[in-house]
C-alpha cells in the first residue's frame, strides 16, 4: 500500500521533517511529566489517613471508558490512513469519530469526579484525593486540547485544508493523540487495577517486579 | 514549491490496523479478568498486568503511533524519556517503601 505525504517544504539538517522532530520531542518531555505524577501518586498511594481513597475506584465504568479511548486510537489511525491515501471524505468522518469517542471518554470522567465528590473525595481531602486528581485531571486536560485539535482539523476539512498532500497535521494530531492513550494505558493498569487490587501488598510486589525487571 | 515527499508503503493498512485495535480491546479485556480474580499471588498479578498494559503500550506506540516503521531517531526521542521515568519511578518506590517501612 503506497501513501504520499508532503513531508515539508523545506530542507532539513537532519532529514527530517521538524514539526514532527518537534512534536516527538514534546511527547518525549511529557512523558517525564506523566511519570512525575504517577510516581508521586504511587509512592503516596496506601498513606491517606482520612476520607475515602483506593477503595473508592470503579473498575467496571472505568474499564469502558478505557475501551472508548482506545477505539478513538483506531478511529484515529483509520482518519490518517484515509487522509494519506487523498480520502478526505472518509478522513473527516474518522476524526469525527475520534473527536466523539475523545468526548465520551472526558464524559466518564467527570461521572467518576462527579461521584468521588459526592463520596467526600475531593483534591484537598487527602494524599490519594490529591494525586489521583491531578494525575487523572491532567490526562483529562490533554485528552481535551485533543478533542479541541480534532475538531479544528475536522472543519479545516470542509476549506480544503485537509489534503493528501499535507497530511502530516493530521499525523502529527494522531502521535498526540495516541500519546493520551497510551498515558491512559499505564495509568489504568498501574493506577486502576494494580492499585485497586490490593494496595500495600502489590505496591510492594510491584516494587520487587520491577526491581527485577531492572 | 518543490515538495519533498515521503513514501508511506511500509505503513500497515486499515486492516491491519483495525486487526490491532481488535487485539487491544481484548488485551483490555483480559487484563479486566485477570483483576477479578481472587485469590492470586500479588507478585504474580503484578507482573501480569504489568505485562498485559506494556503490550498493548508498544502496540499502540509501534503501529498506531508507526514507530516501528519511521526513523529510529524518534524511537530514540521517546524511548529515553521513557526509561529516564520508569527508572525513577522504580527508585521513588523503593525508597519510599524503605522509608515508610
Amino acid at each position: 500500500m503506497q501513501y504520499l505525504t508532503d513531508v515539508s517544504a523545506h530542507r532539513t539538517s537532519t532529514g527530517l521533517n521538524n514539526r514532527k522532530l518537534l512534536m516527538w520531542a514534546f511527547l518525549g518531555s511529557d512523558v517525564l511529566f506523566f511519570g512525575t505524577l504517577i510516581a508521586t501518586h504511587l509512592v503516596y498511594r496506601g498513606k491517606s489517613v482520612s476520607g475515602p481513597a483506593e477503595a473508592i475506584l470503579d473498575i467496571p465504568v472505568t474499564s469502558v471508558s478505557t475501551f472508548v479511548l482506545l477505539m478513538s486510537s483506531l478511529a484515529m489511525v483509520l482518519a490518517l490512513a484515509a487522509v494519506q491515501k487523498g480520502d478526505i471524505s472518509r478522513g473527516r468522518f474518522w476524526l469525527a469519530a475520534t473527536a466523539l469517542l475523545g468526548m465520551g471518554f472526558i464524559g466518564f470522567q467527570m461521572f467518576e469526579f462527579t461521584e468521588f465528590a459526592h463520596e467526600g473525595l475531593t483534591p484537598r481531602t487527602n494524599l490519594f484525593g490529591s494525586t489521583f486528581l491531578i494525575m487523572t485531571g491532567f490526562h483529562g486536560a490533554h485528552v481535551t486540547v485533543g478533542i479541541l485539535w480534532l475538531w479544528s482539523l475536522f472543519f479545516a476539512s470542509f476549506n480544503g485544508k485537509v489534503r493528501q498532500d499535507n497530511s502530516l497535521d493530521v499525523e502529527i494530531a494522531g502521535l498526540y493523540w495516541h500519546f493520551v492513550d497510551i498515558v491512559w494505558i499505564v495509568i489504568f493498569g498501574v493506577v486502576y487495577l494494580i492499585g485497586a487490587y490490593g494496595v500495600e501488598e502489590t505496591v510492594h510486589a510491584g516494587v520487587g517486579t520491577l526491581s527485577a525487571l531492572g | 514549491m518543490a515538495h519533498e515527499i515521503e513514501m508511506h508503503e511500509n505503513h500497515p493498512g486499515p486492516r491491519q490496523y483495525v486487526v490491532i485495535g481488535v487485539i487491544l480491546a481484548v488485551l483490555t479485556a483480559l487484563e479486566v479478568g485477570a483483576f477479578l480474580i481472587e485469590g492470586v499471588n500479588p507478585a504474580l498479578m503484578v507482573s501480569i498486568l504489568l505485562t498485559l498494559s506494556f503490550v498493548k503500550f508498544a502496540l499502540v506506540v509501534g503501529y498506531f503511533m508507526h514507530l516501528k516503521f519511521d526513523d529510529q531517531r524518534f524511537l530514540l526521542l521517546f524511548v529515553v524519556p521513557f526509561i529516564v521515568m520508569a527508572s525513577i519511578l522504580v527508585a521513588l518506590l523503593a525508597l519510599f517503601q524503605n522509608l515508610t517501612r
